[in-house]
C-alpha cells in the first residue's frame, strides 16, 4: 500500500474537443498532468496527439473545454504567454543563427544582464552535452545536435510545461535510445514537468511516468507503464502496447468482484477484481494472455500451481535471444504465440513438435 | 454591439481572416488596376465615337463592324495562326530541351542550365526583337552564311517582313516561358515509375511515349497557354520584323486609339481579342484533361 | 552514346537563344554606320555619342525612377500575396491569387490599353506615376514567385518557437521570417528593376510626353543613322541585365544555403 498522496496537478484538461471544420480531432479528453512528471501521448497516427500538445502550447484554439495550466484558465492566452516551451518535431532551429543565440533566443525578453545571459546560455549547452558549440553555425549540425539545441533553447527559459513533439522520431535507432535515455536524466535534474508526444509505445513505456493512450481522440487509458502493459483495459489498448494473446472463454460466475471463468484449451481460472478491469459479467468473453506469461515446459519441468496444457508448435520465430512459438492448444479454436528467453542448453523446437504448456492465472485479463 | 464587435475580431483572428487579412492589399491593388480597368474597356467597347466625343449610349455596332469588316477578320485569324504557328514551334523545340535538362544534366548543373537559358529572355525585349530583323536581313548573317556555303545563289528574300519572320522571333523571345514548365513537369516524374515500365517490358521509346509523355502533359498544356495568350497580343514583333504581311491585331487596337483616334473601337477589338483567347485557352484545357485524364 | 543527339541539340539551341545578344556587341564597337556585315573595324565612337544626348539622358533617368518605384511598391506588395499564400487558407484562395497573378499571361497591350482607358475616362494626364502602377501590376506575379519560393522554403515551426519562446509576431517577423526571406526580397527587388526597366508596351501606352528607355529606343529606330548608338545603348542595357540577374541568382542561391536546402532550379 502507497500511502505517498500524488503531487499536485500543473495541467488540467477539463473535456476538451477540437474541431477541424467538420473533423472532430479531440473528442472530450479530461486529463490531470502533474507537476513533475514525465507524461506521454501515445496513439497511432492521426489519433490527435500532436493536436492536443499544440493546445496546450497555445497554437491552437480549442473547440469547447478548458486548459488549466499552473491554476490559471488559458483560455485567449497567446502560446508567447503561456509558461510552457516546446521542441519541435523539426526541432526549428533557426537557421541564420549560431548555436548560442538559438540558445539565448527566449531570453531577449528576460532582464537578465548580458553577463548573466552568457552565464545561462552555458549552462544549458553543457547540461546537454554541447559545451563548446556555441559559436558553431546551427545549420551545421547533426540531427542529434540539434535536437540538444532544442532542448537547451527550451529548458533555458525554465518553463513550467516542456512539450515535446517525437522529438526522437528523426534520429536513427541507436541515437534515438541514447537520447531516451538522455532525457530521462535531464528531466529528473531539472525536475521539470515533460508531455512527450509519440507513437513509439515501446520509447512511451521506457520513459514515462504516465502514459496516456489515444485513439481517434480520445484517452483510451491513462496509467502507469506497468499497469498499461499488465492491466491494458481494452482489446485495442492491449493489442496496440505489447503483443497479446486473445482466447474465448466463458464467465461462470461473478462474486465480489471475482469472476469464475471457463478458458477454452486452459481449463479452469479465477480472477480478482483487478483482472477484470471493464468489469465482468455472467457470460461469453475473452481473456488475454502476454506471450511472456505462457510457458513451454522442457523435459523433467513440471508447472508451479500444476497449471499446464497440451499442443502442437505450428510455427516458430528465432530471435536470438528469444524464441517465439505458435501453438495451437488442444481445445483452443486460435494459436497463442509464446515467448521463449533461449538458454544454454535448452533446445529450440521445431514445427510440428508437440507443446507441453505451464500458464498462470494471475497473467490474465479478462475482456468483455 | 459588443457581440458583433467580438464577432468581427473572432472572425479577423480565425486562420481565413488572417488570410484575407493579409492578401487583401495586393487583392486590392488588382482589382484597381487591373479588374476595374478590364471593366472600363468593355465598357467603352458598346459606346461609340462620334468624331471627337463619345456617344456613350449603349450599342453593339462596334461589335457588328468588328466582326463584319473582313480587314479586322483576317487580322484577328492572322494573328491566331502567327500565335498557334508560335506556340507549336516553341513548344516542339523547348520539349528536347527541358527534356535534356531533367534527364540528361547531372543534378548540381541543372541550375546552370536553367540560368543559361534565361538569361536571354531578361535582356531588353526590343534590341533582341530589333536584331533578328539584322539577322534575317537581306544582307544579315543567315543570308551570308548560306551565301557563303553555297546553299543559295542569291539571298534569300522572304525570311523577313513576314509571318515567318514573326514566328520565328517570337519562338525566341517566348523560349524560356515553354521550357520552364515543360522542365518542372518532367522533376516532377518519379523516376522509379519510369524504371517500372522498363521493368515490366517496354522499350525506352514506348516508356516515353506511355508514361513520361503523358505525365508532362500538364507543363506542355502550361507552356502553350504562356506563349499562345501573350503572342495573340504581341505588338513589337509585327512592327519591327512582320511587314504588311506580318501585322496582328495588337498593332490594328494601337492604330485604332492613337491613329484613328476611334478608342471604343480599339477597346472593342480588344475585348475580342481577349475573348477569342480565353475561349481557345479554355478549350486547350479541356482538350488536354478529356486526353491524358483517367480513362473510365 | 545515349544524350549525344540531344546535346548536340541543346547547344545549338543555346546558340539560337545567344544570336542575337552576341551580334549585339558586335555593331556596338563597329566602325561603320549600317547594321551589315562585313564589320569595318573597331570604334568607340557610339558610346561616346550616348554621352551627349541629353534626350537619352532624361529618359533614362525617367525608366530609373520608374524601376525602384516599381521594385519597392511590387515587391512589398508580392510580400503580402506570398505570405497569403504560403502559411493560411482562405475561402477563395485559389481564385484570388489566381486573378493576381494573372497580367503573367494576359497580353501586355490588354493591360495597357484597359489603364490608358480609365485613365482617359478619369481625364487624367499619363505621367511617370501612372508606368509606376500598370509596371507593378505586372511584376507582382514574378515577385510573388520568387518570395513564395523563399516562405515556402522556411519550415513554420520556426515562427512557431520564436513565439513560443516569448516573441510577438511582429517581433517574430522582424528577428526570424524577415533575415529569412531577405535574400528572396534582394532577389525580388532586382528581378522587379530589370522587368521594368526593360517593359515597353505600358511605357509606350502610358509615358505621354515622359519617354522611358525603350519608348526612346523606339523612336530612334525609324532614324537609321541613329541605329548604331542603339546598339552601343542595347549593350550597356544587356550587360547591366545580365549583371542584375547574376546578383540575384547570388541571393536566391545564399537564402537556399541559409535554409539549408539544396539548390533544384532556377527563377520562376
Ligand atoms: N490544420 C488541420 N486542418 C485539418 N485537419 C487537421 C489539421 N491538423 C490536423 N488535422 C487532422 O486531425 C487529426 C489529428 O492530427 P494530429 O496531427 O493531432 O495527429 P497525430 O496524432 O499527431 O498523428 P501523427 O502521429 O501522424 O503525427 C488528423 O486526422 C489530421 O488529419
Ligand atoms: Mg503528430
Amino acid at each position: 500500500m502507497k500511502d505517498t498522496t500524488p503531487p499536485p496537478a500543473i495541467i488540467t484538461l477539463d473535456d476538451v474537443h477540437k474541431y477541424y471544420g467538420d473533423y472532430h480531432a479531440l473528442r472530450g479528453i479530461s486529463a490531470e498532468i502533474r507537476q513533475g512528471e514525465f507524461f506521454s501521448l501515445l496513439g497511432p497516427s492521426g489519433c490527435g496527439k500532436t493536436t492536443l500538445l499544440r493546445a496546450i502550447a497555445g497554437f491552437e484554439d480549442i473547440s469547447s473545454g478548458h486548459i488549466q495550466l499552473n491554476g490559471r484558465n488559458m483560455e485567449g492566452v497567446p502560446p508567447n504567454k503561456r509558461p510552457t516551451n516546446m521542441v519541435f518535431q523539426s526541432y526549428a532551429i533557426f537557421p541564420h543563427l549560431s548555436v548560442a543565440q538559438n540558445v539565448a533566443f527566449g531570453l531577449r525578453r528576460t532582464s537578465m544582464s548580458g553577463d548573466e545571459k552568457k552565464r545561462a546560455v552555458a549552462e544549458a549547452l553543457e547540461m546537454v552535452g554541447l559545451k563548446d558549440y556555441g559559436r558553431r553555425a546551427a545549420h551545421a549540425l547533426s540531427g542529434g545536435q540539434r535536437q540538444r539545441v532544442a532542448l537547451a533553447r527550451a529548458l533555458i527559459l525554465k518553463p513550467k510545461v516542456l512539450l515535446l513533439d517525437e522529438p526522437l522520431s528523426a534520429l536513427d535507432k541507436k541515437m534515438r535510445e541514447q537520447m531516451q535515455v538522455e532525457l530521462i536524466k535531464l528531466q529528473r535534474e531539472v525536475g521539470i514537468t515533460f508531455i512527450l508526444v509519440t507513437h513509439d509505445q515501446e520509447e512511451a513505456l521506457v520513459m514515462s511516468d504516465r502514459i496516456a493512450v489515444m485513439f481517434e481522440g480520445e484517452i483510451a487509458q491513462l496509467d502507469d507503464p506497468e499497469l498499461l502493459y499488465r492491466r491494458p483495459n481494452s482489446r485495442r489498448v492491449a493489442e496496440f502496447i505489447g503483443m497479446m494473446n486473445f482466447l474465448p472463454a466463458d464467465v461462470i460466475s461473478v462474486s465480489d468482484g471475482r469472476a469464475e471463468v471457463e478458458v477454452a484449451g486452459l481449463g479452469r481460472a479465477e480472477l480478482d477484481a483487478a483482472q477484470c478491469p471493464g468489469g465482468a459479467i455472467v457470460g461469453a468473453a475473452r481473456i488475454g494472455l502476454r506471450p511472456e506469461s505462457l510457458t513451454i515446459l522442457f523435459e523433467g519441468q513440471s508447472p508451479e500451481g500444476g497449471r499446464s496444457a497440451e499442443g502442437v508448435v505450428e510455427e516458430v520465430v528465432y530471435y536470438g535471444d528469444m524464441t517465439y512459438y505458435d501453438v495451437l492448444i488442444d481445445g483452443a479454436p486460435n494459436k497463442v504465440s509464446v515467448s521463449m528467453r533461449n538458454m544454454p542448453g535448452r533446445r529450440v523446437l521445431e514445427r510440428g513438435a508437440p507443446a507441453h504448456l505451464a500458464w498462470d492465472p494471475r497473467a490474465m485479463v479478462l475482456f468483455s | 454591439m459588443g457581440e458583433s464587435h467580438s464577432g468581427l475580431r473572432r472572425a479577423l483572428r480565425s486562420e481565413a481572416g488572417k488570410g484575407l487579412t493579409i492578401v487583401s492589399p495586393p487583392l486590392v491593388y488588382s482589382l484597381l488596376l487591373l479588374a476595374a480597368p478590364l471593366a472600363t474597356i468593355v465598357l467603352l467597347s458598346f459606346w461609340t465615337q462620334q468624331f471627337l466625343t463619345i456617344d456613350r449610349t449603349f450599342t453593339f455596332a462596334n461589335y457588328e463592324e468588328a466582326l463584319s469588316d473582313p480587314l479586322y477578320r483576317e487580322l484577328m485569324f492572322r494573328s491566331l495562326r502567327i500565335s498557334g504557328m508560335v506556340t507549336l514551334v516553341t513548344v516542339v523545340t523547348a520539349f528536347p530541351i527541358a527534356y535534356f535538362i531533367s534527364f540528361r544534366v547531372a543534378p548540381n548543373r541543372k541550375s546552370l542550365w536553367l540560368f543559361l537559358i534565361t538569361i536571354p529572355f531578361w535582356t531588353s525585349y526590343l534590341i533582341r526583337v530589333f536584331l533578328w530583323r539584322v539577322i534575317l536581313a537581306y544582307d544579315g548573317p543567315v543570308n551570308g552564311t548560306l551565301l557563303g556555303l553555297g546553299i543559295i545563289d542569291e539571298p534569300l528574300g522572304f525570311i523577313l517582313y513576314n509571318a515567318n519572320a514573326v514566328v520565328v522571333t517570337l519562338a525566341h523571345a517566348f523560349a524560356p516561358f515553354a521550357i520552364l514548365p515543360i522542365f518542372v513537369s518532367l522533376e516532377r516524374i518519379d523516376r522509379s515509375l519510369l524504371e517500372a515500365a522498363r521493368d515490366l517490358g517496354e522499350s525506352h521509346a514506348m516508356t516515353f511515349f506511355r508514361v513520361t509523355l503523358p505525365l508532362a502533359m500538364p507543363g506542355v498544356l502550361a507552356a502553350a497557354l504562356i506563349v499562345f495568350i501573350p503572342t495573340v497580343g504581341d505588338y513589337v514583333t509585327p512592327r519591327l520584323v512582320g511587314g504588311s504581311g506580318g501585322t496582328m491585331i495588337a498593332n490594328m487596337i494601337y492604330a485604332q486609339i492613337f491613329d484613328l483616334n476611334n478608342r471604343p473601337m480599339g477597346a472593342t477589338l480588344a475585348v475580342l481579342a481577349m475573348g477569342t483567347v480565353a475561349v481557345i485557352s479554355i478549350g486547350l484545357i479541356l482538350l488536354t484533361r478529356l486526353w491524358t485524364g483517367p480513362k473510365r | 552514346m545515349r544524350g549525344g543527339g540531344l546535346k548536340v541539340y541543346a547547344i545549338l539551341y543555346l546558340a539560337f537563344l545567344y544570336a542575337p545578344i552576341v551580334l549585339l556587341p558586335l555593331f556596338a564597337f563597329n566602325d561603320g554606320t549600317v547594321i551589315a556585315f562585313p564589320l569595318q573595324g573597331f570604334t568607340l565612337e557610339w558610346f561616346a555619342a550616348l554621352l551627349d544626348t541629353p534626350a537619352l539622358h532624361e529618359a533614362t533617368l525617367n525608366s530609373l525612377i520608374i524601376a525602384v518605384s516599381v521594385a519597392i511598391l511590387a515587391t512589398s506588395l508580392g510580400l503580402f500575396a506570398a505570405r497569403a499564400a504560403t502559411r493560411y487558407k482562405f475561402p477563395g484562395k485559389p481564385g484570388i491569387l489566381g486573378f493576381i497573378m494573372l497580367p503573367l499571361v494576359l497580353p501586355e497591350v490588354i493591360v495597357a490599353i484597359s489603364l490608358l482607358a480609365v485613365l482617359m475616362q478619369l481625364g487624367l494626364d499619363s505621367g511617370l506615376w501612372t508606368i509606376i502602377l500598370g509596371h507593378s501590376l505586372l511584376c507582382m506575379p514574378f515577385s510573388i514567385a520568387i518570395l513564395q519560393g523563399s516562405f515556402a522554403n522556411m519550415d513554420q515551426s520556426l515562427e512557431e518557437a520564436a513565439i513560443d519562446l516569448g516573441e510577438t509576431p511582429l517581433s517574430t517577423f522582424r528577428l526570424v521570417t524577415f533575415p529569412l526571406v531577405l535574400p528572396g526580397i534582394i532577389a525580388s527587388l532586382l528581378i522587379c528593376f530589370t522587368i521594368s526597366l526593360d517593359e515597353f508596351i505600358i511605357a509606350f501606352f502610358l509615358s505621354g510626353n515622359e519617354p522611358t528607355l525603350p519608348v526612346y529606343l523606339w523612336g530612334q529606330l525609324r532614324f537609321p543613322a541613329r541605329l548604331p548608338v542603339v546598339m552601343a545603348l542595347g549593350t550597356i542595357l544587356v550587360t547591366l541585365s545580365v549583371l542584375l540577374l547574376v546578383v540575384a541568382e547570388f541571393f536566391r542561391r545564399r537564402g537556399l544555403k541559409r535554409a539549408g536546402l539544396e539548390d533544384t532550379g532556377g527563377f520562376l
